[in-house]
């Protein structure tokens, strides 16, 4: 019952993860500029990437027929999932700052440029 | 039984989504006007793929894949800091 149960959970966590991922990509590309795609590309990051792999994790644990080698699937995938929620906000802020800096990406469709007053470069 | 068939069955559905939302990255990859979308398409893109190859590893039966989208994930971020370095300070940390 327990195992049906994880399996279950997993799965929805995993379409959730292919609806974020969806989701991400096509705002990836209907978004006017830079520093609005960094939305879609980390919610396309984190929703998409971490929470699949968490389901991942929790399908494997409960799926009896893959047999002993699964609780490595299932260490590996949590241990991955924990390890890109950090990482892929650290990356996307250092490519915004970067590219805030450095003036590479257009700054056009913009209400209230906060970093300017504040002296931003 | 019942469970080995459930769970081919909704990832058979699941996968062809991902390959699709992939195809819409490498779009903003190759039209990205600027460096910096070309690097978040790249980034959300080598993240999505590091996850596929997780939930693929389950349809295959073998917690193999897992190691590598691990360390795709890893050289992902690694980009990041590199072109985020070079954008800056237009040094790579050598």
């Amino acid at each position: 019952m327990i195992d049906l149960v994880l399996v279950v959970a997993g799965l929805v966590l995993i379409s959730i993860g292919v609806f974020y991922d969806f989701v991400g990509a096509i705002g990836l590309l209907r978004l006017p500029n830079f520093y609005t795609r960094l939305h879609a590309a980390t919610a396309g990051a984190i929703g998409g990437a971490v929470v699949p792999m968490i389901g991942t994790a929790l399908v494997a644990l409960g799926a009896d027929y893959l047999g002993p080698p699964r609780f490595f699937l299932a260490g590996a995938a949590f241990a991955s999932s924990i390890l890109l929620m950090v990482l892929a906000q650290a990356g996307s802020h250092a490519i915004a700052r970067a590219a805030y800096i450095s003036g590479e990406a257009p700054r056009e469709p913009i209400l209230h440029d906060a970093l300017k007053d504040r002296g931003g470069e | 039984m019942v469970i080995e068939a459930l769970v081919t069955s909704v990832l058979t559905v699941l996968i062809p989504i991902y390959v699709v939302s992939f195809l819409l990255y490498v779009v903003r990859v190759v039209k990205g006007p600027t460096i910096p979308d070309r690097v978040l398409a790249i980034d959300s893109l080598g993240y999505d793929l590091a996850a596929f190859m997780v939930v693929l590893s389950i349809l295959l039966k073998s917690p193999l894949m897992v190691v590598s989208g691990l360390a795709l994930a890893l050289w992902v971020y690694a980009f990041d800091i590199y072109i985020a370095k070079y954008l800056e300070a237009k040094e790579m940390g050598e």
